[in-house]
Formats: C-alpha cells, sequence, structure tokens
C-alpha cells in the first residue's frame, strides 16, 4: 500500500488506545492515541496505522457548502479568510 | 454528476482569462486528478504542475544508501513502507540489497516494528522514517511507545520532513498551491494563511474526492481572478484551523526541526526533523554511528526538475524509455505518488 493514501473509516469498537474501523466491510485495529474519545459510530481518517481526524461519513454536502460560502464570502467580504 | 461537480466544472471550464499555473504540491492529488480525468476539464489557459509532495520522491539518494548500509552491513532487518523499496540507492535499491541477503519488511504502519521487535528480541529492527507531517506522528508514537516498553531493538533512520520551508522555497513556482488536506488536518491551516497574508502565496486546502479536487480548483480559479493573495480551506470536514493538538504536542515532545536536503530542492533550512536528545538511543544513525553519506543519483535523471515543477516528467529524456515502472531510473517513477509514474500510468 502507498504510504500517504489516507483511508477513512467507521469506528466499531473502541478499547484505550486503539480503535477498529470498518472500511468497506474490511475492518482493522488502528491507533486511536492522537483523537480522544473515539466511539462506535464516529468516522476517522486513518494514515500509517494511526487515526488522524475524526471526520464526516462522505463529502455529499462540503463541496456545495464551500462553494456557496465562497459565493457569499465573495460578494460581502473580498479578503483574506478561511471558508469555515 | 452532484450538483456541487456540476458547479465548479461550470467554473473551471468556463474560465477564459490569462494563463493560470497551480501546483498540486501532494502526488496524491497528481494521481486523482488524472485518474478522475479531471485535466481533460481544463481549458488550455490551466495547467496544473506537480509539486513536491511525494515523500519518496523528495528523499535522497543517501537516505537509501543509508538503509542499505545499515541492512547489510549491521544486520539490522530494516521495516519500511512498501514505496522505498524499488527507490534507486547508488549502487542498488533496497530490493537489490534484498537479493544480496539484506533482511527488509514492508510494514502498513510504524507500529507494527513494534510488534516485530517484541516478537524477535534477537533481532534489530529499523523503521525508515520518511513522510511529512501527515505520517510523522506515527514514527513519533512508535519510539515513545518503545521507550515506554522498554524495546532496545527498535530504532528509526529519520527523513521525516515539514512542508512550511518548501512552501517558502516553492514560491513564484506556481501562481496558487492545492495544498495536501492531509498535512494540514495535523498542522493546521495557520501556516498556509500565514504564507498568503505574509508572502502573498496563494493556495487552498485540497480534499481527495473528485468534489473535493474540482471544489478547490474552481474556488482557485475564482481567487485568482481578483488578484489577491488567497487562502481557503476546501476541505473542511477533515481539516480544523487548529489541526490535531495531540499530534502537534506528539511531534514537539519527541522530534526537533532540523535542516533538510530534498531531492530536486536541495537543502532546506529548517524543514526537516530528528528525534531530539530524550530519544536519540532510538536514532539509527546514532546507534549504528553511520558515516555522513553522500548518494549520487543517474545524471540524466530529472527527477529534481519534475519535482520544483520546472519540466513535466515526459520532458525528460528517460521518460518511458530507460526509466518505466518496471526499470525506475528516479524515486518519481518508482512511487505510486511519483509525478513521472502518474504520467506513464494515465497520459502517454
Amino acid at each position: 500500500m502507498n504510504m500517504c493514501v489516507g483511508i477513512s473509516g467507521k469506528v466499531v469498537k473502541a478499547s484505550g488506545d486503539t480503535v477498529v474501523i470498518d472500511v468497506s466491510g474490511a475492518t482493522r485495529q488502528v491507533s486511536a492515541d492522537l483523537l480522544s474519545d473515539l466511539e462506535p459510530g464516529d468516522y476517522v481518517m486513518v494514515h500509517a496505522g494511526v487515526a488522524i481526524a475524526k471526520i464526516t461519513d462522505t463529502d455529499a454536502h462540503e463541496a456545495s457548502q464551500v462553494l456557496a460560502a465562497e459565493q457569499m464570502q465573495s460578494a460581502a467580504e473580498p479578503e483574506l479568510a478561511a471558508v469555515v | 454528476m452532484s450538483d456541487a461537480q456540476l458547479s465548479a466544472k461550470q467554473i473551471i471550464q468556463g474560465y477564459d482569462g490569462p494563463r493560470l499555473r497551480i501546483m498540486e504540491v501532494c502526488g496524491t492529488h497528481t494521481h486523482e486528478i488524472f485518474r478522475l480525468g479531471i485535466r481533460s476539464l481544463l481549458p488550455d489557459s490551466i495547467e496544473l504542475i506537480s509539486g513536491p509532495g511525494c515523500p519518496v520522491c523528495v528523499t535522497p539518494v543517501g537516505f537509501i544508501d543509508e538503509a542499505i548500509m545499515l541492512a547489510l552491513e549491521h544486520g539490522v532487518t530494516i521495516c519500511t513502507f512498501g514505496d522505498l523499496i524499488r527507490v534507486p540507492g547508488t549502487e542498488m535499491s533496497l530490493a537489490g540489497a534484498r537479493s544480496q541477503g539484506a533482511k527488509v519488511r514492508t510494514v502498513y504502519s510504524p507500529l507494527d516494528t513494534l510488534e516485530l521487535a517484541e516478537q524477535n528480541p534477537d533481532e534489530h529492527f529499523v523503521f525508515l522514517a520518511v513522510g511529512f507531517e501527515t505520517t510523522v506522528p506515527a514514527a513519533c508514537l512508535t519510539v515513545k511507545k518503545a521507550k515506554a516498553a522498554g524495546l532496545d531493538n527498535v530504532s528509526i533512520l529519520c527523513a521525516n520532513k515539514t512542508m512550511p520551508n518548501a512552501y517558502a522555497a516553492l514560491k513564484g513556482s506556481a501562481d496558487a498551491f492545492l495544498y495536501p488536506g492531509h498535512v494540514n488536518a495535523i498542522a493546521g491551516n495557520a501556516t498556509c494563511r500565514d504564507l498568503a497574508e505574509k508572502e502573498g502565496v496563494s493556495g487552498v486546502v485540497c480534499g481527495f474526492t473528485a468534489d473535493e479536487i474540482l471544489t478547490a480548483l474552481a474556488v482557485c480559479i475564482q481567487l485568482l481572478q481578483e488578484g489577491k493573495p488567497f487562502f481557503r480551506n476546501c476541505y473542511p470536514r477533515v481539516v480544523t484551523d487548529e489541526g490535531n493538538k495531540n499530534a502537534q504536542a506528539l511531534i514537539a515532545e519527541v522530534m526537533e526541526p532540523c535542516d533538510s536536503e530534498w531531492r530536486g530542492l536541495g537543502m532546506i533550512p529548517g524543514s526537516g526533523l530528528t528525534l531530539n536528545s530524550a530519544y536519540d538511543h532510538f536514532d539509527a544513525r546514532k546507534r549504528f554511528q553511520l558515516p555522513k553519506v553522500e548518494g549520487r543519483s543517474n545524471p540524466h535523471c530529472r527527477c529534481g526538475d519534475v519535482l520544483q515543477g520546472k519540466i513535466k516528467p515526459s520532458d525528460c529524456k528517460l521518460f518511458g524509455t530507460a526509466c518505466n515502472p518496471q526499470h525506475p531510473v528516479g524515486a518519481c517513477m518508482v512511487s505510486g505518488e511519483g509525478a513521472c509514474s502518474a504520467y506513464y500510468q494515465y497520459s502517454r
């Protein structure tokens, strides 16, 4: 596997400093050392066996929200700022 | 196609302004943009160029030589991400060294090294720690857990790098950067925002799905037309402004900045990470007293120019002939994230 590919998965079991994630039906134990309070049902991004970020389950609404925020921001104040 | 994709696609395809150069810093972006056919949507006036965000590609030849020295002369077992195994060193790759008896194991995570060390107490395991902010925490966790467990047969050969000073070094290479989303997931957005506000370097944080890449490109194109430096986070479902504080604290506890050599970019001050004095014992260079190693790459290989966005892979005379995925001459053809590999796979 390529070292840079991030894998997103759903937490199905949390125990101490590890969690088991489900990735399209395949499960794998990964480190949860970098994230606090992970619970079954959470979604995480995993790199090199370590969960690095809690995320939403899909990108379904992200793109439209980013574009909408950008259009609003451009209209209101075209200055330096993040859209979120 | 989603509404968002349609909207972003309209912005991209409808662009009719002056020539724009946008650098996808991350090798995964390069591959996904090819794989998803996004290049075919771009008008001629928008050029995507590949940057130095493939950690395997920017790791200097001398690092491979060091790893081979550890394996063949010191008898350690090398644990590595699979990407590194076929990267040419001065004389041979790790795959070549394995054929001469070197013990080289592919691991998914640096943490796998700990299990191997526990199961084989008479063997020493060295993890090859390459990668940017995204993978640095895994290497830090490995040595921290090794120390806590009293494991004496583990160390790392460190060539980890950080992106901020590389962005600054690349200033002027492109009109805007697509920043690697997972680097910012760890490091946060402050550096990229500062680059826009203080250095005039523009960019957007970009995710990895079709929607996310199209959105980031569309936002980039819109803002470039306004003519002011900008920063936007177009990957908010994963990247927060503050990043991962636990990861940042871990890195600060275990490592410290150092100057680092980047293939193609040369030595960039403060762009590397090395274990700090509290974790000296886990530094393979010190543990095995490695001499200074100066690697030599093939003089005809132009990976360095590719990594700076100066040329396209197809401009290198070795591309697709002497250098191909079966017989790679440069690292950019080996790695699954390398620009030459992407061009070979998708655009010949």
